[in-house]
């Protein structure tokens, strides 16, 4: 379990993470690829435990029987999806500084970048950021809490 | 010349901020924030008198789809009341700082204080039916706050919900008014409106339009009714009194100048729209009966307090009654009154403040010849008491007076039962002249012996009912300045027609002056009686409960209280399936109901089903027969598994690629967090009753039943053409939102309001189980846990 769980995180994690950019304009999008993170994050959990991300992948100490509202991941997961919620609501009030409606969204085509040649840049993008950081947040605070009872 | 937008909104937009402010001002200011308070009052007056002479109509679209818009119409009628709210609001805020020396709470208390008198100059000011509806709810909860001040006090708590319950259900029906008038208005306005000011200018087309509709009679009567609950007008009339828990101070606000006024406001607001014979006959009538019952239990009342609600409530029978007589005197004698009644009302609960502050008791048998100690404060009641009564030359008389005429003539021109309106207003004022004098005996005759001994009160206790009574002795010495000043206005908006207030000393014997004088003389002739009239009265009172209000509220609130708690137990019952079962089983209910009432014909035909699909779904139904009869957890969770991923597949096959990828993530991660609770469910499910089968299997069928039925109403036919929203989303989806994937795009940009609702749905989520679960904790560990949980979460990285 281990192993496969070794081999295929990383995996899933570069898919979400595509899935996620394509989403404009390919299937995909914030909350698929937000659900496909948690996904692999749930996949370690189950391999491992809740502190491996800490211990094992971080290297640092970590002060066992500590409550599970006070675990630092724990803590971490909060911050992602407030900063989530943040990042969707500025994006929103953005668009209210420049003088559209609240959530207006737009977009550019930047030419001739290297290797891309041709990138997209719309502001939706900044939201379904928001939309991806307040999924695998709350998700993972979730997740992790009930899996600690 | 029209009002200035930017001034009205400050004005009526500065107590709430200050209120959002109070907390931190209170840490700086600590008691004085009173003080503060009045200055915020103050300067909302400021504002609002500097347009006085503005009137007009004044907005801002906010919801122009529905014609809802931040408009205020500033007119004699809203400036009286508005200026009567925050110029007492000055006095209420400096009195408060004196007497609400030392009390817990004091930042919630100016807080709710603030917003209350800024509803209420909203409700004064706004134009906009949904405005003032909205004012209107503000002024019941921020009245709620204040009535159960003291939050450890049961009686409080007790009239704070059944002030907020009467007046809460009134402004339900309110709701319901306003929204028929607003449907009414889609014919003589063109189009759904919100706009008060418009339709009483139209008020002809307004009343054609409703009565054409047979809304003319509800709209009146719901209108009415929640007047009457904000009003304390019979049979709502009961939880008056029992605010009387509050502070002093918010007594004295809330029932001289503010709330209960609300619903007078109102009235003679829409008294040029709904006026008809069937306006007359309702609103006169209530106003009358509840002039007359309310004087009756005041002249019952042993507490000083009670003594002024219940004669509060009388006087806005007063002007109710008057509002409701088609004639030109009643709307002068309701508009008038309002102003008078503020002036001698306001004192007088002030006054009992003080008398409680520094005699200590509000009961007035033990209460007397207070005059030594409190000279200043017996001069002030003696002018608003004398008012109140109606003596002339006090305010009280001219406006009483305006009834009287308004009353008789009604009857002159009706005859018949009609003459019983004089003959009750005349009763009411005898008994009004009696309770009047029984408060003033409180500073005049013999001391009583238990009150031991009476201090000076402090300056700031005096100088605002002293303020308030030289405003009064103003205006009974010159009503025609107050009449030109601003009431003259009033009783313009409020007047059906063409209205000219004169008001001054009757200079020859009339029959309104012939009842003045038999209300004045019954007065003093029963004065002597009252030990007796109060023993009646009281025998009345304790009648059973079918003819007793207040008895009708306790029946409701009980019966609903003990038939919520035999309902929770069995909704409620603490196990998970059991909720689930109920929530699924009335939701369907509720849509096959829906769609049955709707009544769409079921089309059967034309579905064919490629074989792919049938395939797909067919492994789907099995999957889902398997998971039913699993024989353990493990099985049920691959099986269930095996069924989403069906769906997933489904999806592919009907071309939904996005749904696809969701469905597959999301069954993914049930599928793993199956893996880690999965150890700690039990390896096989226990015997079940045949019972709880069947009734499962019937929720079951109900749920599948309300799927199918609305798949099958809600899909378009498969040769249709795609619907409007669908092609507009389609093709605006490159050039509009920037991406090819349509799907994407409406999420976060064509309905982006929705996306961020949905995520707030999540975030929400999220906290709720973290604080399930901290609570569960919590209920378990000892205090020491407590106290560990309570370090502030250390290490800002993962």
């Amino acid at each position: 379990m281990r192993t496969t769980a070794r081999v295929t995180v990383p995996i899933v994690l570069v898919v979400a993470i595509s899935l996620f950019l394509q989403g404009h304009n390919l299937p995909g999008g914030g909350f698929i690829g937000g659900v496909l993170t948690t996904a692999a994050f749930v996949l370690i959990y189950v391999a491992h435990d809740l502190d491996y991300l800490e211990s094992g992948v971080l290297g640092r100490e970590v002060e066992p029987g500590t409550s599970i509202f006070e675990n630092r991941t724990v803590t971490a997961y909060r911050r992602v999806f407030l900063a989530g919620l943040v990042v969707v609501l500025g994006s929103g009030v953005a668009g209210i500084v420049v003088g559209d409606p609240f959530l207006t969204q737009g977009y550019v085509h930047l030419e001739g970048i290297p290797i891309y040649h041709e990138v997209e840049l719309a502001s939706a993008l900044v939201f379904d950021l928001g939309v991806y950081l307040v999924v695998v947040g709350s998700l993972l605070t979730i997740v992790s809490v009930v899996s600690a009872e | 010349m029209a009002p200035d937008l930017t001034l009205v909104t400050t004005a009526v937009a500065l107590p709430f901020v200050a209120a959002a402010l109070t907390p931190l001002l209170y840490r700086i200011l600590g008691e004085r924030t009173g003080y503060a308070g009045a200055a915020v009052a103050a300067a909302s007056f400021g504002l609002l008198a500097t347009g006085i002479n503005s009137y007009g109509t004044v907005g801002v679209p906010w919801v122009p789809a529905l014609d809802v818009g931040v408009q205020f119409t500033v007119d004699g009628w809203g400036l009286l009341f508005a200026l009567l709210a925050s110029g007492i609001g000055v006095l209420v805020f400096v009195y408060s700082a004196e007497y609400m020396h030392g009390e817990e709470g004091l930042a919630r208390y100016y807080a709710a204080l603030l917003a209350f008198m800024g509803s209420i100059l909203g409700v004064a000011l706004a134009s906009d039916l949904v405005l003032v509806f909205l004012f209107w709810e503000l002024t019941s909860l921020c009245s709620f706050v204040l009535i159960g001040h003291h939050t450890e006090d049961g009686e409080s708590r007790r009239s704070a919900r059944m002030a907020m319950v009467v007046t809460v259900g009134g402004g339900l029906c309110l709701l319901g008014g306003l929204l028929m008038l607003a449907v009414a208005a889609r014919g003589p306005l063109g189009g759904v409106t919100f706009d008060l000011t418009a339709m009483i200018a139209n008020d002809e087309a307004m009343r054609a339009a409703l009565r054409e509709s047979g809304l003319f009679v509800p709209a009146l009567g719901l209108i009415v009714a929640a007047a009457a609950a904000k009003s304390a007008q019979v049979p709502l009339h009961f939880w008056l009194p029992n605010a009387m828990v509050a502070p002093t101070p918010v007594s004295a606000f809330l029932h001289s100048a503010t709330m209960v006024k609300v619903g007078v406001y109102f009235l003679g607001r829409v008294r040029p729209l709904l006026m008809s014979p069937e306006w007359v006959s309702l609103v006169a009538t209530l106003g009358l009966l509840t002039m007359a019952v309310g004087a009756l239990l005041a002249v019952a009342a042993t507490d000083t307090k009670e003594l002024l609600a219940y004669s509060t409530a009388s006087h806005l029978g007063l002007m109710v009654a008057g509002f409701g007589f088609d004639i030109v005197y009643g709307g002068e004698a309701g508009a008038f009154h309002l102003l008078n009644h503020a002036l001698f009302k306001a004192p007088l609960f002030l006054v009992a403040g003080i008398v409680v502050h520094e005699a200590g008791t509000r009961n007035l048998d033990n209460l007397g010849g207070l005059w030594r100690e409190l000279p200043v404060t017996a001069a002030v009641t003696v002018v608003a008491a004398l008012s109140m009564a109606g003596v002339p030359p006090f305010n009280g008389f001219y406006s009483k007076e305006l009834l009287f005429e308004a009353a008789y003539e009604v009857a002159h021109e009706a005859g018949g039962v009609a003459w019983l309106y004089p003959v009750v207003a005349t009763l009411a004022s005898v008994l009004t002249v009696v309770y009047s004098l029984k408060f003033l005996a409180l500073f005049f005759g013999e001391r009583r012996a238990p009150v031991a001994d009476v201090h000076r009160p402090p300056i700031a206790l005096v100088v605002p009912p002293a303020v308030l009574a030289l405003a009064a002795a103003v205006v009974s010495v010159a009503p025609q300045l107050a009449v030109d000043a601003i009431v003259q206005g009033a009783v313009d908006a409020t007047a059906t027609g063409e209205a000219r207030l004169e008001v001054g000393l009757p200079t020859h014997l009339s029959p309104p002056v012939a009842m003045s004088a038999v209300a004045l003389l019954g007065g003093f002739v029963a004065y002597p009686l009252r030990g007796r009239l109060a023993a009646g009265i009281e025998r009345g009172v304790d009648a059973p409960v079918p003819v007793r209000p207040s008895g009708w509220y306790d029946w409701t609130v009980s019966t609903a209280e003990v038939t919520g708690a035999r309902f929770g137990s069995v909704i409620h019952n603490g196990l998970l399936r059991t909720y689930m079962g109920w929530v699924a089983a009335a939701g369907s209910l509720l849509a096959l109901a829906g769609f049955a009432v709707a009544g769409g014909p079921l089309e059967t035909g034309g579905i064919g089903v490629p074989l792919s699909v049938a395939v797909v779904l067919g492994v789907a139904t099995l999957a889902g027969v398997a998971v039913a009869t699993a024989s353990s957890h493990v099985a049920g969770v691959l099986t269930l598994s095996i069924l989403g991923f069906m769906f997933a597949i489904f999806f592919i096959l009907a071309s939904a690629p996005d749904l696809a990828l969701t469905q597959l993530v999301v069954e993914t991660l049930i599928l793993l967090i199956f893996l880690l609770v999965l150890q700690r469910l039990p390896s096989f499910y226990s015997e079940v009753r045949p019972l709880a089968i069947a009734r499962d299997a019937g929720v079951s069928l109900l749920v599948g039943a309300m799927a199918f039925v609305s798949v099958l109403l809600t899909i378009p036919a498969p040769d249709a053409d795609p619907t409007s929203v669908a092609t507009y989303y389609t093709e605006q989806a490159v050039p509009g939102g920037g991406g090819t994937n349509v799907v994407n795009v409406i999420l976060v940009d064509f309905r982006a309001f929705d996306t961020l609702g949905e995520l707030l749905v999540v975030a929400i989520a999220a906290i709720a189980i973290l604080v399930l679960v901290t609570m569960r904790t919590r209920g378990e560990a000892s205090g020491a846990e407590d106290a560990a949980e309570s370090v502030p979460d250390g290490g800002d990285s993962p």
